[in-house]
């Protein structure tokens, strides 16, 4: 353990941070330490001068006009609230209607453009008869069937 | 809340207030306030250094704890409560203004070692003319010259009584450095007060 090690483990001492096991092992070398000894009593000194000597400080302002401010803070606030949740209420009014407007344009334009890109299924056959031949065409989305003979 | 029907706040504890501004009662919590309203204050004060600031975020800490009454428990006092949300918002604030400028050659020293053993024994004596109101304006003042960093540990685990991982925790820093800026801080303010006191029996 080197000396910065060293030293925090004597503030972490002080400031009861230690584990148990640790606790004794600083407590060891303490009583053979002098200097270690010092300083565990400049931070005891210190902390306990600090906590027992907090700054304090007095709101430059009277009762009333200290409260004014915060309850207009307040009703501002309460004020934005609302608005928000007006606001998501109309936007879920507003979405009752748009999502199944939406699903339903959805699906026309799903149908349209299957329509517009499908390819008609063609169906050749062929049949050799004895002096002709015979064609068929059917296109199952448009519902049409063409025969040629020939 | 009709005029006749309003309780007598001021002779209420804590606790039953808590419970009234619950409840709805404004007139309740601006007793709340009125009570902790220095403590709260001076809390923005030390961790900000000035008014404006100090103001600006205790008013809007007061905001806060009325909007978040019903998640006040009573797990700790209703002060450090409130205490702990004007503390937060400081955080913020300060992490929003990152202060570093002065804060590079403290933090240089930290990260390169060199931690001395040697710190001052600083005692307040009250038979040598130290009174108390006296002795907690050096400490202000001493703190006033800490970095921000530095200060802000001094205040959370000194005043705020914080263990270091929840130091850590509040100002986003590893407890390791938690435990650096602690000692540095410590022995920074043990010199400056040494001075104060030379100062004065001059």
């Amino acid at each position: 353990m080197n000396e910065k090690e060293w030293t925090l483990d004597l503030q972490a001492y002080v400031d009861g941070e230690l584990e148990p096991s640790r606790r004794a092992d600083v407590e060891r070398v303490l009583a053979g330490d002098a200097e270690a000894r010092e300083l565990v009593a400049a931070l005891r000194s210190l902390g306990d001068l600090v906590r027992a000597h907090e700054p304090v400080a007095r709101v430059p302002e009277t009762r009333e006009f200290y409260w004014s401010q915060i309850q207009r803070r307040i009703d501002q606030e309460a004020l934005r609230d609302a608005r928000r949740a007006d606001g998501a209420t109309r936007a879920a009014g507003w979405l009752r209607w748009l999502v199944p407007a939406l699903g339903v344009a959805a699906v026309v334009v799903v149908v349209s453009l299957n329509r517009r890109g499908s390819t008609p299924v063609v169906e050749v056959a062929s049949a050799s008869l004895d002096d002709a031949v015979g064609m068929t065409f059917r296109s199952d989305t448009d519902g049409v069937t063409v025969h040629w003979l020939r | 809340m009709a005029g006749s029907l309003k309780p007598d706040v001021a002779a209420e504890t804590d606790e039953a207030l808590v419970s009234l501004a619950k409840g709805g009662s404004t007139d309740a919590f601006e007793e709340l306030v009125h009570r902790h309203r220095d403590k709260i204050y001076a809390r923005a004060m030390i961790m900000m250094r000035n008014e404006v600031d100090a103001m600006d975020l205790s008013q809007e800490a007061w905001v806060k704890a009325w909007q978040r009454i019903h998640q006040f428990q009573g797990e700790s006092s209703f002060a450090t409560w409130a205490t702990r949300i004007v503390i937060n918002l400081c955080l913020d604030q300060i992490r929003r203004q990152k202060r570093t400028r002065a804060e590079s050659i403290e933090q240089m020293e930290e990260e390169t070692g060199g931690v001395e053993r040697h710190m001052p024994v600083v005692e307040a004596n009250p038979t040598e003319g130290l009174e108390t109101e006296d002795v907690r304006k050096r400490i202000d003042e001493a703190l006033g010259k800490l970095s921000e960093a530095h200060r802000t540990v001094i205040v959370l685990h000194e005043f705020e009584g914080l263990e270091y991982k929840e130091v850590a925790k509040r100002v986003g820093i590893s407890i390791g450095t938690v435990m650096s800026r602690l000692f540095y801080a410590r022995r920074r303010l043990a010199s400056l007060l040494q001075n104060l006191r030379r100062e004065r029996s001059e």
